[in-house]
């Protein structure tokens, strides 16, 4: 694994904590244990979950996170779907970064069809294209919505902003702001438009400002640090015992990212660095995110420069909807339409896990066909679910306050996580 | 007037069950050795190529050939390469022999293969959207599994007539048709009739009706079900549903004593088409005409609440007032209760109203009902039309009369009350209430499908579930004891007939304690012979034929 610390991913003051007030902890308050209980609903709490907490005053002794409240029977649900209309389910799977689900998704049935060499090379770059801004947008929710928890209402802001220009650039390229669908087997619906690089290059240096202004809001902000720094700590050893990947493992010092220790797509043309953090306290969870984001910037600048020409999706009636025009006008072309849409792709019979860096981390399927135009079995490893499992052992010990800022870290999707 | 002397009861002695395959031993029959795809196998001398390979699982596609027709190979879509042969053999008219290599999927075949499939599908109308087979279309199947190339050809396609009338129940689309002649060969062999040929050659050879004659014989029906494309649509489903929306239920004719083996087709509680389940031993692959619309009864007129005179109740009402009526007849005297069986309904049904009848009440009369005899031939259609007479008959164990006694029966006022499980055929025509004059009765209690004269005259009438809304066995006129699967909900407020049986029991204060129709097929293929080896066989639901792909 490749352990080089990003030189810009540098900390502004690293692993110090504050000094403890003995006040705080002085015996002389009678307590009693009291359960409290979080959520489902709760206003500082993004994402539907519950926890249910017991308190000695302000002291969390035991803390019970209860998910589920977001299943929706995705892997059911697929069951009965064609092979190409799970798409719009992976979209609500990680809903701020529809982009790299459906990507995700799209490489493991190709993997089981044995196309996953043959999708043409636009293809490849532009779904490393339109996943890279998925995954700026789903750091700028996470820690503009963490910030805003925290007070800090003006980052939250500027970060949705930049988030805007991403969204509307993919909105133009897939039709949604939100839910894209934009993939498909063997490639992508559609091309990228014409003025994309362009565009993409603009948003790039706007955002680029953004990110230094919400730096300069947060990164010294003496209220933030206070709530950040040494809080709910993890080790690199408690990282890989609770199978955690992605930002919040890269905190801990685990410097795992597939996109580099199992290089898939194109992602091994691009020079990117791999951030870690050096304490893997809730401050090293956001500022992993923040430098992600910029190597993310570098990454699209690479693939706009290589973006080759050719075909978008590969070229068999038995896989990709013909153009309308022959669907329209040759029975050959209607009959593969028809197919296509009605039994579905028909994948041979096998299994296969295939997994590809989320925006929180590894993002398996592992998939089951019989052969047939359904899948058997769809399976999703979701990166989040980890997280919010470790959150049982992070928050005994700490204050109250503290559930909300390391709760907004761990970046909790519960489309993911409850499927 | 319908009282059928000759009736139900007149015919069908109860067979034993020769169960399906099981005939007397064959003489030994010489096996050929045979490799396929470089795996060696042995197949009974004279069994044709193509079957041999399809049974160890090549996959070789046809759309000419059909098991229970003869092989014209036509279609050059089941060529083989066989070691030795110059020119990749047409695997439904050869014989396997010994020591023959089959390759199923050589280079060679493939591109054979994919070529005729291109010929094909040069003057193919674009018609999937508005086509009844898309779906369950063997050309699109094998287009989507052996060809997949787009159309190298650009030109204009050949038209020909697309709406021809050409039966009662048919009409075909000589554009769409690809020419395999299975229809011609199913009007030849199976319904002996010769009312379909080809006319003309190349790409203007087209199917079409002998001069002056139309597509009517009474198993036309047949030539839909093995067209492999739309050419061939039946009128009745024409247009009504998209075949993959369908789900399947496998169950048994209720036509007549044949008891040829069907699927019910079925969406939202509706049933679209009956189309025949292969059985060797019934019917084949084939059905008649006239079963496949024995549906369309169980959308029409259906009884579907309970009733008290002629006005609608509830369940509880109407079986508390059933059961004080029958309760006060046998209460004056048993010997003038009479009880009507149908051959219409379940041996189950009989079964338990039996042991009611006999057991518990020991009721003075017994009739059994069941519709006219009609025509018959000797391909599939019997003359007796109902589909359980010979269960009926054996459960009855010469307890039950005919019809034309219980017309005796109420003119000399012999009976003064009649419970009824299954009143078809019963009062049939205008005439028929002077003959059969049930209004002397002083308690008629009627269990029914459909509102018909006797449910108007009677005093308590109870809904029935019809044949496909209940799981139960009919006993054909060979006496094989099939199964019957429910494929819709019941239609109202229905139920059962074992399961009224057991309620009205109760009332009568009689413990009939069933809560399944398997939990009575158990008891009574304990107690009656005729049942003996009969299978009540796995519970299963409604397959959607949108999963079971296609039917071609």
């Amino acid at each position: 694994m490749d352990q080089s610390i990003a030189p810009s991913s540098r900390r502004v003051v690293l692993g110090v904590s504050e000094p403890t007030d003995d006040a705080l902890d002085a015996p002389d308050l009678p307590t009693e244990p009291m359960p409290l209980n979080m959520g489902p609903s709760h206003p500082a709490m993004h994402g539907t979950v519950r926890m249910v907490l017991d308190v000695e005053g302000e002291k969390i002794t035991s803390a019970d996170v209860q998910i589920g409240y977001l299943h929706r029977c995705f892997e059911k649900e697929s069951e009965s779907a064609t092979w190409t209309q799970v798409f719009p389910y992976t979209d609500r799977l990680n809903y701020v970064s529809p982009m790299l689900n459906n990507v995700g998704y799209a490489m493991a049935v190709e993997k089981l069809l044995g196309i996953d060499k043959q999708v043409p090379e636009r293809a490849q770059y532009i779904r490393v294209l339109v996943g890279e801004m998925s995954r700026i947008t789903d750091h700028m929710t996470c820690l503009g919505a963490g910030a805003m928890e925290l007070g800090a209402f003006t980052a939250f802001l500027y970060m949705l902003k930049a988030r805007e220009w991403f969204y509307e650039l993919l909105e133009e390229v897939s039709g949604a702001r939100l839910t894209h669908s934009y993939m498909r087997i063997g490639g992508v619906c559609d091309d990228l438009t014409p003025d994309f690089v362009p565009r993409l290059t603009d948003i790039l240096k706007r955002s680029r400002v953004v990110l230094e202004d919400v730096s300069k809001l947060l990164d010294r902000n003496r209220i933030f640090r206070d709530r950040m720094d040494g809080i709910a700590i993890i080790t690199r050893e408690e990282a890989i015992a609770w199978s955690l990947t992605g930002p919040v493992a890269r905190s801990a010092g685990l410097a795992y990212d597939v996109r580099k220790d199992h290089p898939y797509l194109v992602y091994d043309r691009f020079d990117f660095d791999v951030p870690i953090g050096s304490v893997g306290d809730n401050f090293d969870r956001y500022a992993v995110r923040v430098e992600e984001m910029k190597q993310s910037m570098r990454i699209l600048e690479q693939a706009m420069e290589q973006l080759p020409g050719g075909p978008v999706v590969v070229n068999d009636p038995r896989i990709t909807l013909p153009p309308k025009s022959e669907t329209y006008n040759s029975i050959e072309a209607m009959i593969a339409h028809f197919k296509i849409i009605m039994d579905g792709i028909h994948v041979p019979p096998g299994e296969v896990y295939s997994f590809t860096e989320g925006g929180n981390g590894e993002l398996g399927f592992y998939l089951v066909s019989d052969g047939t135009g359904r899948p058997w079995k769809c399976r999703v490893r979701p990166p989040c679910f980890p997280a919010v499992q470790i959150m049982m052992k992070l928050l005994p010990g700490l204050f109250l306050a503290d559930v909300v800022p390391t709760f907004g870290m761990m970046n909790m999707i519960g489309g993911e996580c409850d499927r | 007037m319908s009282t059928s002397a000759a009736g139900p009861g007149s015919a069908v002695p109860v067979a034993v069950v020769p169960k399906a395959g099981s005939g007397p031993t064959p003489a030994v029959i010489e096996s050929v050795n045979v490799t396929i795809d470089g795996k060696p196998h042995q197949f009974p001398k004279g069994t044709n190529l193509l079957e041999a390979c399809n049974q160890v699982g090549a996959n070789v596609p046809f759309f000419c050939y059909h098991a229970g027709l003869s092989s014209p190979a036509v279609c050059r879509q089941c060529l083989v390469d066989v070691k030795g042969q110059p020119k990749p053999v047409p695997s439904c008219y050869t014989p396997v022999a010994d020591k023959m290599e089959v390759t199923t999927a050589s280079p060679r075949v493939l591109d054979v293969r994919r070529q005729m499939l291109e010929f094909t599908l040069l003057n193919h109308p674009i018609d999937c959207p508005i086509c009844d087979k898309a779906g369950e279309c063997t050309l699109q199947k094998h287009y989507f599994d052996w060809d997949a190339k787009f159309a190298r050809n650009d030109g204009i396609k050949v038209h020909k007539d697309k709406v021809v009338d050409i039966g009662k129940h048919i009409v075909l689309d000589q554009e769409r048709c690809i020419l395999c002649t299975r229809c011609i060969r199913v009007c030849d062999e199976v319904a002996k009739t010769h009312e379909l040929e080809m006319a003309n050659r190349g790409d203007h050879e087209v199917l079409t009706t002998a001069p002056g004659h139309r597509l009517d014989n009474p198993y036309s029906l047949n030539t839909v079900d093995v067209c492999p494309v739309g050419a061939l649509t039946a009128k009745d489903f024409r247009f009504a549903m998209r075949a993959w929306e369908l789900s399947s239920t496998p169950s048994v004719c209720p036509g007549c004593a044949t008891g040829c083996n069907v699927e019910i087709h079925t969406a939202r509680g509706h049933v679209y088409r009956l189309v025949p389940r292969i059985n060797q031993a019934v019917n084949k692959h084939w059905m008649c005409d006239e079963g496949r619309f024995t549906y369309k009864a169980l959308h029409a007129e259906r009884l579907a609440a309970p009733r008290i005179g002629n006005s609608p109740t509830d369940w509880d009402r109407a079986l508390e007032e059933a059961g004080k009526k029958l309760r006060a007849a046998l209460d004056a005297d048993a010997s003038k209760v009479g009880v009507l069986f149908s051959a219409q309904t379940t041996n189950e049904d009989l079964y338990l109203l039996e042991r009611l009848a006999f057991e518990h009440l020991r009721v003075g009369k017994a009739y059994l009902a069941g519709r006219d005899q009609g025509w018959h031939d000797d391909i599939l259609v019997s003359a007796d039309k109902n589909p359980n007479t010979a269960g009926a008959i054996a459960i009855g164990a010469g307890r039950l009369k005919n019809l034309m006694d219980l017309a005796n029966d109420l003119r000399s006022g012999a009976i003064s009350a009649l419970l009824v499980l299954g009143a078809e055929g019963v009062l049939v025509g205008e005439s028929a209430a002077a003959a059969m004059p049930v209004d002397r009765l002083s308690a008629l209690v009627v269990i029914g499908t459909h509102t018909d004269l006797l449910v108007d005259s009677a005093h308590v009438a109870l809904p029935l579930a019809a044949w496909a809304e209940v799981d139960g066995t009919f006993t054909n006129r060979l006496g094989m004891v099939q199964r019957i699967r429910a494929a819709l909900p019941p239609a109202g407020d229905a139920l059962p007939g074992w399961e009224i049986v057991t309620h009205l029991a109760r009332r009568l204060g009689v413990t009939l304690d069933f809560s399944t129709p398997k939990a009575v097929f158990t008891e009574a293929k304990q107690k009656l012979a005729f049942m003996k080896d009969a299978e009540w066989g796995r519970a299963m639901l409604p397959v959607q034929l949108r999963f079971a792909g296609s039917r071609g």
